[in-house]
């Protein structure tokens, strides 16, 4: 693409003023440190607690579009009463997200979008400003696989994007909204091309062409059942996948008895009660089922209309998997099963 | 990605979760398990639907489930429903009376295309439960018989004591515009009908194949012999439709649960044209 904004320079020692600099016109949402060696977005209230070298966030910033849990309406117990809850724009700027996070918003805003719009979710997404950073893929990071523009440092979508040199940030302006966030912080120009990309070190072989092509005939694959086995239906997956967004309805009364909230969790294709309907039975019972669901939901049944895979390669239902499954082996596995029978 | 987001469309529901209070105006239970319901939504309220088409009912601090709607439209806002007892959301909803306040969403789903069935023969097979959201297209059929050809209808249950609709059930049996058929699986001794699941009523059945189209509704279970049956008589895919209870929880294509393979029960369903239907592998196990 080309530029319309001049690439600046900022170094470490800027982050922190810079990040100031944001809060004092919004709030600032953005990556910081939680745990030995885990990363979580959060409010920043301490600009120099902000990490922007990180792997990846165990939850994506989905959190603050879709919450995990959330109320739709109050009622009264009788039905005389009810009032939807109020929902406020997010109206927040996130900082130093992943090119895969981001697409999976635009993933999630089609699904909101499209149909029955929902208002819930379309209202909360107003006023949201992305800043991202380039990052080094680890052993799980699969994007250029799966994503038309995966590249760890692909700015596309964006308003502001830093790409992390040796001895700071080179930052990209991409949209007026992004040249108005850096209005009363000026920095020096820099004369020179955007760095080399960093390249991935898991692989779908073939790429996301191979993967509709396989996905047309992998219904049944006997690679299902091998992962299956393994599988322990915790549903992790679900849980950490940005792109995830069922849910389940749920009353919860309140200790009156007399009000109380239709509240609304995330709920996930790989619990065995997800398919249940009243009487017991189970549609999805097998675990093989419930993968090849998953799966399919990700690369073929929502692709096979948009074009676009749902799955964004950010490897958290690998790297977070309590059975050690990698989707990047399962597909893999499922293009080498399919390249025997067809004796390529 | 194509970016779609903007802001808010302004036709957008303000929330598509909120239930619309009807009121109960009658009830009758029909067996131990089974309670009829008639529900007037209020004049506010634009209400219309067409057979095989479901509601969410909820009752505040329960929850809320998808029920078929059992009636033919006449008066918008009236509707009826037929529920079994089958948890907790139906147990409180078995306990509600005339004068009661209920919680409707909907009507969802697409329901049975009339421009199908309007000018053929109409046979109707119904396997248990499966009796209720079809006799809305019985209704349907019956509040404009000139519009269709023959009228078979086949209802198999269980045992007697779970027959649907019992005084509603002689009035067929006798109804010059109707060729109606029944048989119970596990008799009990005071039964003199036809005895065997569902498919023992089909081989004797008549049918001009060419005009004749085929609605499905019952168990799981029931669909697979139903269709080896109508197949084997020599009804084509093409003249098969058939309605699909799955866990439509959210009724708007949202929450993910009723999902066969790439398609919504809740949007694209509950009917299937048998067709559509054979392209999903999970429809039918």
């Amino acid at each position: 693409m080309k530029q319309i904004f001049p690439l600046t320079f900022m170094t470490h020692n800027d982050i922190p003023h810079w990040i100031s600099h944001l809060q004092k016109i919004e709030n600032v949402i953005a990556p910081h440190k939680n745990g030995i060696n885990s990363f979580s977005f959060g409010k920043v209230s301490d600009p120099k607690c902000v990490i922007l070298n990180y792997d990846r966030t165990l939850s994506s910033i989905k959190k603050y579009f879709l919450p995990p849990k959330e109320t739709l309406f109050s009622f009264s117990t009788d039905g005389k009463e009810t009032t939807s809850s109020k929902v406020e724009p997010i109206n927040a700027i996130f900082l130093g997200v992943h090119n895969y996070d981001l697409e999976a918003v635009f993933r999630l805003d089609h699904n909101f979008l499209s149909g029955h719009a929902e208002s819930q979710y379309l209202t909360r997404r107003q006023g949201a400003l992305f800043i991202g950073v380039s990052y080094t893929p680890d052993e799980w990071h699969f994007s250029n696989s799966v994503l038309k523009d995966g590249e760890p440092n692909h700015s596309g979508g964006f308003d502001l994007f830093l790409h992390e040199i040796e001895d700071g940030y080179l930052l990209e302006t991409l949209t007026e909204s992004g040249q108005n966030l850096m209005k009363g912080f000026p920095l020096p120009e820099f004369d020179g091309d955007i760095p080399k990309q960093q390249s991935f070190n898991a692989h779908i072989d073939g790429g996301f062409e191979k993967v509709t092509d396989v996905f047309s005939r992998a219904w049944d694959s006997p690679v299902w059942e091998s992962y299956a086995e393994k599988c322990v239906g915790c549903g992790t997956c679900n849980l950490v996948c940005p792109t995830c967004f069922c849910f389940n309805v749920e009353d919860e009364v309140d200790l009156d008895l007399k009000t109380g909230n239709r509240i609304r969790t995330q709920d996930g294709c790989m619990l065995r009660s997800f398919s249940e309907v009243a009487g017991g039975e189970i549609f999805r019972n097998q675990k093989a089922a419930r993968m090849r669901h998953r799966l399919y939901r990700k690369f073929k049944y929502i692709s096979q209309e948009t074009g676009e895979s749902w799955c964004v390669g950010c490897g958290r239902c690998s790297a977070y998997c309590t059975a050690g499954i990698s989707i990047v082996d399962i597909v893999n596995d499922l293009i080498h099963d399919s390249n025997r029978e067809i004796g390529a | 990605m194509m970016q779609i987001f903007k802001s808010i469309p302004e036709n957008m529901e303000a929330n598509l979760y909120l239930p619309s209070m009807g009121t109960i105006t009658q009830t009758h239970n029909l067996t131990k398990k089974e309670k009829w319901f008639e529900i007037q939504m209020p004049e506010t309220h634009s209400f219309s639907y067409n057979p095989g088409q479901f509601v969410e009912v909820s009752l505040f601090g329960v929850g809320e489930a998808p029920i078929s709607i059992t009636s033919a439209m006449k008066n918008p806002g009236l509707f009826e429903m037929t529920i079994r007892d089958v948890g907790v959301l139906t147990e409180k909803i078995h306990a509600l009376n005339s004068g009661d306040l209920i919680g409707i969403r909907g009507p969802f789903g697409n329901g049975f295309d009339l421009k199908k069935f309007k000018g053929k023969d109409v046979l109707i097979v119904a396997g248990g439960i499966g009796l209720v959201p079809i006799r809305s297209l019985i209704h349907t059929i019956l509040n404009d018989r000139k519009s269709y050809g023959r009228l078979i209808i086949l209802y198999g249950t269980k045992s007697s004591q779970d027959l649907l609709y019992k005084s509603e059930l002689d009035q067929w049996e006798t109804h010059p515009g109707i060729e109606f058929q029944m048989t119970v699986d596990q008799p009990s001794p005071d039964w003199h009908g036809i005895v065997g699941v569902i498919t023992t009523l089909i081989p004797s059945v008549t049918l001009d194949l060419e005009n004749t189209v085929a609605a499905i509704v019952g168990p799981p279970v029931m669909y697979k012999f139903v269709l080896l049956s109508l197949l084997t008589k020599g009804l084509s895919d093409e003249n098969i439709y058939l309605s699909l209870e799955r866990r439509m929880k959210c009724g708007v294509g949202k929450c993910g649960h009723c999902q066969i393979n790439h398609s919504l029960v809740c949007q694209d369903g509950p009917v299937y044209h048998y067709p559509e239907l054979k392209k999903l592998q999970e429809a039918l196990k």
